[in-house]
């Protein structure tokens, strides 16, 4: 009685579009929609794994996950062990860290995009005065991308941050105390008494962070749109692109079917992790 | 001696740390004050404080309005998710259904499904049915994500409360939807705020939905501050400006609720 509102209003708004979603992918809808619609079966799902772009978006795609989230995830450790202490002010200087992760992230991308413009742009300029990359970062195909994955860097990594600090911070400091009388020096510390207690928390923020790497679109959709050339084209600005400006709904809905059972299959291993750890 | 010293080294890099985090921050705080001829200009430190783009953007043909459906569509979308998926949250953790774990692992593998996949069965519901461009469609699309990220929030939070409330409830009389009313609302407060919180906030950032679903009437702040951008030179100013009014929500909300905001992100993330 308490759950069917909200079960009625999930089938509404989440059941029904996903359902929707896929029965467009098997009928050949367009945008500008004039004859009859189709059924032409699995027509866009074979021409999805035949599209050299999609291919190409799905690389760029995972070289977030396996990029830019490693490093999200280091820095946001050292950090972590650095804040795993008592000094001045050390409260609010952490809430601090967590602004940049509720930044709007168009806000985030536009102001990327103003910071790294060649004639006046901050960051451009420092990056000229230490002769990194070109002129015009965001023109330039490879730096394009590793523009991209500096904003989602920034953004991210006090996110990483916060969760490992949270998993640091309920560990019994009898362990590292134990391992320093043993006459283990940081590194044997780190290594053997840190990291394995870490260890779930680090593969849950892992596990959020693949999920949030599929849903990237705002702020590259302001930086680059998809461009120069594709360079930038995540697998959700392809969708975008797929849809509204070349009005291939149906076959949109296909790749957005795809990406979504893609990041139900990582959610799958997320909910079943919490879920595990709620009953310990 | 030495414990005061690691003690400011510590300070003095976790300071530096911050700095260089929040400088994008900064800089978009102080080009808000700035004219677009200087921030055009070589010198990226010079600096005259002006009011002039705030001034713009309050007189602009669309920010205001558009700041006006963010906050309706944030509120609106908060205040149903909140009120459904409490009560989800209270039925879900009190009474044992057949299906209760099926229906909890449903709802919360649901809520980190990517925007973009349902922007386009979205944007073609609602143009059949007249809901394009529509504060109240994008509300809607708004709560698809925000219902089963509040029920993910708060089942932790009602299962925490002991059984015995509602048994001794039960015995002076109360009916079910007065206990879940009078002894676990007011016990879920602050979970029921923070959830609120999030939602608002995670509808106040959200773009996609808003670029794909809305035009000129139901267009919300964030699409606007990007058409900023312009077809022909970037008014940074104003675009600053109005960046900086969208994230007073956001200092408020990490300023304030620092102790939620693990569990805040853990039970769904936020992305736009």
């Amino acid at each position: 009685m308490f759950v069917l509102p909200a079960l009625i209003v999930v089938g509404v708004i989440l059941a029904y579009p996903v359902i929707y979603a896929l029965v467009i992918s098997f009928t050949d809808r367009e945008l500008l929609y004039l004859g009859k619609t189709n059924f032409i079966g699995l027509k866009h799902y074979r021409e999805m794994l035949l599209d050299r772009n999609f291919w190409h978006s799905l690389r760029l795609q995972f070289g977030v996950i396996t990029i830019a989230i490693p490093i999200e995830l280091i820095i946001g450790l050292f950090v972590a062990i650095l804040f795993n202490r008592d000094f001045p002010f050390s409260k609010i200087l952490r809430s601090l860290l967590m602004l940049p992760v509720f930044v709007l992230p168009v806000l985030s991308g536009l102001t990327w995009r103003l910071m790294l413009q060649p004639s006046y742009g901050v960051l451009a300029s420092f990056f000229n005065f230490i002769s990194l990359g070109p002129t015009a970062w965001l023109a330039d195909t490879r730096y394009a991308y590793v523009a991209i994955l500096l904003q989602d860097i920034w953004r991210m990594w006090p996110f990483m941050f916060m969760i490992i600090y949270a998993g640091l911070s309920s560990m019994p400091s009898e362990y590292v105390e134990a391992a320093r009388i043993d006459g283990a020096n940081f590194f044997q510390r780190f290594w053997y008494v840190l990291l394995p207690y870490l260890k779930p928390v680090i593969a849950t923020a892992f596990l959020l962070r693949m999920i949030d790497a599929l849903r990237i679109f705002s702020e590259v959709y302001v930086m680059t749109y998809g461009g120069p050339s594709n360079a930038t084209m995540l697998l959700s600005l392809y969708i975008h692109k797929q849809a509204f400006e070349f009005g291939r709904l149906s076959y949109a809905a296909s790749v957005a079917v795809f990406l979504l059972i893609v990041a139900l299959f990582i959610s799958y291993f997320v909910v079943k992790r919490g879920l595990r750890g709620e009953v310990e | 001696m030495r414990k005061r010293v690691i003690s400011f080294v510590v300070l003095s890099v976790a300071l530096l740390i911050v700095l260089v985090e929040l400088f994008p921050i900064m800089v978009v705080i102080v080009n808000g004050f700035k004219r677009d001829i200087d921030i055009w200009s070589k010198n990226p430190f010079y600096f005259k404080p002006t009011l002039r783009s705030y001034q713009l953007i309050f007189r602009h043909r669309e920010f205001p309005r558009s700041l006006r459906n963010s906050f309706v569509v944030a509120s609106l979308s908060a205040l149903v998710s909140v009120s459904l998926g409490s009560m989800a949250a209270y039925g879900l953790s009190r009474f044992n259904f057949k299906f209760n774990d099926a229906l909890i692992f449903i709802l919360l593998m649901v809520r980190m499904i990517p925007q973009i996949s349902l922007a386009v069965p979205f944007y073609m519901i609602f143009r059949s049915i007249g809901l394009n461009d529509n504060v109240l469609g994008l509300s809607l699309a708004h709560i698809s994500f925000n219902l089963p990220y509040v029920v993910a929030l708060l089942l932790p939070f009602f299962s925490s409360i002991p059984k015995e409330y509602e048994e001794a409830a039960k015995v002076d009389g109360c009916k079910t939807f007065q206990i879940f009313l009078k002894i676990f609302f007011p016990l879920a407060s602050a979970g029921i705020v923070v959830a609120a919180v999030f939602a608002f906030l995670m509808s106040w950032n959200e773009f996609i939905y808003a670029l794909v679903l809305t035009g000129t009437r139901a267009k919300t702040a964030p699409i606007v501050v990007n058409a900023f951008m312009g077809q022909y030179a970037p008014l940074w100013g104003q675009l600053s400006a109005a960046g900086t009014i969208m994230l007073l929500p956001v200092f408020a909300v990490t300023l304030s609720l620092q102790r939620y905001i693990i569990r805040g992100l853990s039970a769904g993330g936020i992305k736009g």
